[in-house]
């Protein structure tokens, strides 16, 4: 097993076993479940909404190549800066080499899950640039010098008090625990930030082919600020991010408000086109995109999976999934957490490393029923089991144990024989006194759960004696 | 009178034989009558869902072989109702079976929904005065479609209160081998359902899967509960005759 | 800047056309079930979507009750500059408010002490409750820095509903002649601690449309 599947299986039990966790992360997820029905309410055709919102990805995602070309083109007509990015690094050395020439010393950013998946703040850091997250959410996790827990919320798993406990050590002078109140101080401290900052970084929820505009959704406004303030505007976005006309945010924008949070509709949605005009008081003077790769093209290759492109990052899988309620955000240890993240990052940084992560799931559905934009999750997640095992990722141990267990199962008679070894193995077991010991056959299921009583017959057993044998 | 071929999921055969025989009953009194085959064994679902799909393949093979002269099939588990109707498609696409696995996925029934759907069958006659909770097995619900006809058949149960839980369509935690890869995940969400059984204040916990009910079964004897597990079928063959006296698995 | 030639673009559109070469292209057809219902009198739902969002929405007959409106509304609002989009309404309307400190957009952006933004809006959205504004609107700051924002608006602004409102964008050409447009519905809020809700987060803690029924 490699180091990201140990601290996965010991992260993950350890969480699995804090019920504190589970309660924060049950009040957050039953919160938002509430709020998503009251949105959903608010469709005529929630489904109708869904299928379209999939049909618009679909029609980018499938003619990628055009769209990106068709926005990089609009965006260099008004001046602004496209910057294709291959890697992670390519992308940080872009941003890093841009901040060094304009003598960047502070640079506000919104929250942007692709930055973080490049790691851009640990890149600007070690150039001695200080970096503002400016999200309250991201500002938290920020201070506790921790990932996002959550794609779209990020500080989901701490209480007020911790909150207020974090904000006296690192800000001092707090002495409240009242939400707003915190709020208020994180205001304080992020406007000073965002008056000095030189760069604003931002993500970008959309990329508009027709008006070679980026879109970007929040609620606080915080993103309108990185891209107001500052003199240089930086948005770093996956190419998976272009769709192709503006009209079609008219119908994503509630989508994913609707999907992400319950909202009809997010506070701000803000299409920025490029940098300040001549005529315009404010804005910055520059204006750049930077499109990521980093494995999306290789993604793009796979035609079974393709469509895991079509991802808004809404959040909805990961708070329907009873595995993210159950462990949370950071044991996944990866950017992307949850049912996407399980499926994705073994695009993005390698089946070898993540595919355990494909396998710690129940396949229980409930990620794809939630899905705006339809994407089949658990098929997903079965075909990345199927192929860490065409890769020969998974323990010789199972596979023999598998092709074993075939050929018990192509004959009726040796499943028979082998059912009933099996009863009576763990018949005899027990009666050694060997339930719940190191020797138990079974222990893995009963550390946590009693066996059931092993019956004498097995149903074929019982339907001759009651039907004569077949 | 309809022809049932029985669709005995290996873990029914070897662990719980009663709900397998419990069903057949409850489907004759349906007015049905019951086959099974003894040739089959495993529809390969723990190999599929475990990423062995070249050692599923030859099962699911053998499956669609062993029940092509079926009229109907009807099986107790959903989940493996849905790997024959679901997951067949896939895994066998592109070989010669593939046509054949078609037309029996129209054949293949959830116990519940042939019941309901086919048979017509709500109210066979049962009594079980006990309270008690539906859990909708995620394969049954999602994969299926499934949320009525389970409960309208309990509806019709003698003496039967059905109370629900706020987490009924919530998973158990058992998903096949993620329970013994990953035993705290697994049985951490157990406990979560089992809790809001609890909450439910039911007697008794069903289902349309018997793997639900083993994974639910074993975490509740070990918290000690009071609330028991029972398959839909076993509630569905008890009779005023019978007492009260029930439970497949106490 | 100078565009350095980067290689990895030409790298990432080939594996872009060699991973979709084979896959047809396909074009959203329109509409063909309604996802939405039909907003049917639009003053009347744009109030009651201001209600659900938070945002304060005062509805009065001509343009200069609306400069009235405004008025009382500045006279509540603490001492300090208002900063306003430079327009010959929004100098009508704050015309009325006698003697405050007031910036105009033409004379930069909006400091950081600023108590107020005045503003008009590119369309109104009935369905969400929402106000379109442009960098046109005073730029982007206006809308954003001071802690309140005021807009003035006028019923023949409303657009039944968000594809609506995206037509008249587009009709207007506001994406082509501004940098930025931003479809706002009510003021800045966050629920990161523990999901309750906050007015203000960044933005304005105030959103206040004041509309007139009769257009000026």
């Amino acid at each position: 097993m490699n180091a990201a599947a140990e601290a996965f299986l010991r992260e993950a039990a350890a969480t699995a076993a804090n019920g504190e966790l589970h309660q924060i992360v049950r009040k957050g997820v039953e919160h938002y479940d509430a709020a998503v029905e009251r949105g959903r309410a608010r469709f005529l055709d929630w489904e109708a909404a869904r299928q379209r919102c999939r049909k618009i990805k679909r029609e980018a995602i499938d003619r990628l190549d055009l769209y990106l070309e068709e926005f990089e083109r609009r965006v260099n007509e008004r001046g602004g800066h496209v910057f294709w990015a291959e890697t992670a690094e390519d992308a940080c050395r872009y941003v890093t080499d841009l901040a060094a020439r304009a003598g960047v010393r502070t640079v506000v950013k919104s929250k942007s899950m692709v930055s973080e998946e490049i790691r851009l703040n640990a890149a600007l850091e070690t150039r001695g640039i200080k970096v503002w997250e400016t999200d309250l959410g991201e500002f938290i996790v920020q201070l506790r010098e921790e990932p996002p827990f959550h794609i779209v919320t990020p500080a989901m798993h701490l209480t007020r008090r911790q909150i207020a406990a974090l904000f006296r050590e690192k800000l001092g002078g707090v002495q409240t625990e009242d939400p707003q109140e915190l709020t208020a101080v994180a205001r304080r401290e992020l406007r000073r930030a965002f008056f000095s900052a030189e760069m604003g970084v931002t993500g970008a929820n959309f990329l508009v082919a027709d008006s070679g505009a980026i879109a970007i959704t929040t609620n606080e406004g915080n993103a309108r600020l990185c891209s107001s303030l500052p003199r240089i505007h930086v948005a770093i976005a996956g190419i998976e991010k272009v769709i192709p006309r503006a009209e079609d945010l008219a119908l994503l924008w509630p989508v994913l408000a609707t999907a992400g949070t319950g909202q009809a509709i997010t506070c701000y949605n803000t299409l920025v086109t490029g940098p300040r005009t001549a005529s315009e008081p404010d804005g910055p003077e520059e204006f750049h995109v930077v499109l990521l790769d980093n494995g999306r093209s290789r993604l793009l290759a796979d035609p079974e999976q393709r469509e895991v492109l079509h991802c808004i990052r809404c959040g909805a899988c990961l708070n329907a999934c009873p595995v993210f309620r159950t462990i949370g955000g950071h044991a996944y240890g990866t950017i992307y957490s949850g049912p996407i993240g399980s499926v994705l990052t073994p695009h993005l940084r390698g089946l070898a490393e993540f595919q355990h992560l494909s396998f710690a799931s129940s396949l229980c559905g409930a990620c794809a029923v939630v899905c705006p934009v339809k994407i089949d999750l658990p098929r997903h997640l079965l075909q990345n089991r199927r192929n860490a095992i065409a890769a020969g990722l998974r323990p010789a141990q199972e596979r023999t144990g598998f092709r074993l267990w075939r050929w018990a199962m192509e004959n009726d008679r040796r499943f028979t024989m082998f059912g009933w070894a099996a009863r009576f193995g763990w018949k005899m077991a027990r009666r050694a006194g060997l339930a719940g010991t190191a020797l138990d056959p079974a222990r893995r299921w009963t550390k946590a759960r009693e066996m059931p009583e092993i019956p004498r017959h097995s149903f074929r057993a019982l339907w001759r004696k009651t039907h004569g044998a077949g | 009178m309809k022809e049932v071929a029985l669709f005995i999921p290996c873990f029914v055969d070897q662990l719980l034989p009663e709900i397998g025989m419990d069903m057949a009953r409850v489907l004759q009194r349906a007015g049905c009558a019951v086959n099974f085959f003894e040739e089959q064994t495993c529809c390969g679902q723990p190999a599929f869902n475990s990423g062995y799909w070249q050692d599923a393949r030859p099962l699911a093979e053998r499956f669609v072989r062993v029940f092509s002269r079926a009229e109907a099939v009807v099986c107790p588990s959903g989940s493996c109702t849905a790997m024959v109707r679901r997951f067949y498609p896939d895994l066998l696409a592109g070989t010669p079976a593939a046509e054949e696995a078609k037309r029996l996925a129209e054949r293949v029934f959830e116990f519940s929904e042939f019941l309901v759907n086919v048979a017509g069958v709500t109210d066979i006659g049962a009594s079980f005065p006990h309270r008690v909770t539906y859990h909708d097995a995620c394969h049954t619900l999602r994969e299926l479609g499934i949320r009525e006809e389970p409960r309208r058949l309990l509806r019709g149960v003698r003496g039967l209160t059905l109370v629900e839980m706020a987490n009924a369509e919530e998973c158990c935690g058992f998903g096949g081998t993620f329970s013994t890869k990953f035993p705290m995940i697994s049985a951490a969400m157990g406990e979560t359902k089992a809790a809001g059984a609890e909450r439910a204040g039911a007697e008794y916990v069903t289902s349309t899967d018997p793997s639900c009910l083993l994974q639910l079964d074993g975490i509740l004897r070990r918290r000690k509960s009071q609330v028991r597990t029972i398959h839909l079928a076993s509630i569905l063959a008890r009779t005023e005759a019978d007492g009260t006296n029930s439970g497949n698995q106490e | 800047m100078a565009q350095v030639e980067n290689p990895a673009r030409e790298r990432i559109l080939a594996r872009i056309r060699a991973a979709t070469r084979s896959v047809p292209s396909s074009r959203t057809a329109p509409d063909a079930r309604p996802i939405f219902a039909p907003v049917s009198g639009p003053l009347e739902r744009f109030r009651a979507e201001c209600a659900a969002n938070a945002t304060e929405c005062i509805v009065v007959e001509t343009a200069s009750e609306r400069g009235r409106a405004l008025a009382d509304l500045l006279g509540g609002i603490p001492e300090g500059e208002i900063f306003a989009q430079d327009s010959p309404k929004v100098r009508r309307a704050l015309a009325l408010s006698g003697t405050r400190q007031i910036r105009w957009s033409s004379e930069g952006a909006p400091s950081e002490n600023s108590q107020a933004g005045v503003t008009l809006a590119e369309a109104l959205v009935a369905q969400t409750g929402s106000v379109v504004v442009s960098t046109a609107c005073g730029g982007r700051g206006a809308s954003l820095v001071p802690p309140v924002h005021i807009v003035l608006a006028d019923t023949s602004q409303l657009a039944p509903d968000l594809p609506a409102a995206m037509e008249t964008i587009r009709r207007n050409g506001t994406l082509m002649a501004c940098s930025s447009v931003c479809v706002i519905t009510g003021p800045s809020r966050t629920a990161d601690i523990e999901k309750i809700l906050v007015l203000g987060a960044h933005g304005p803690r105030r959103l206040v449309v004041l509309i007139s029924r009769e257009s000026d």
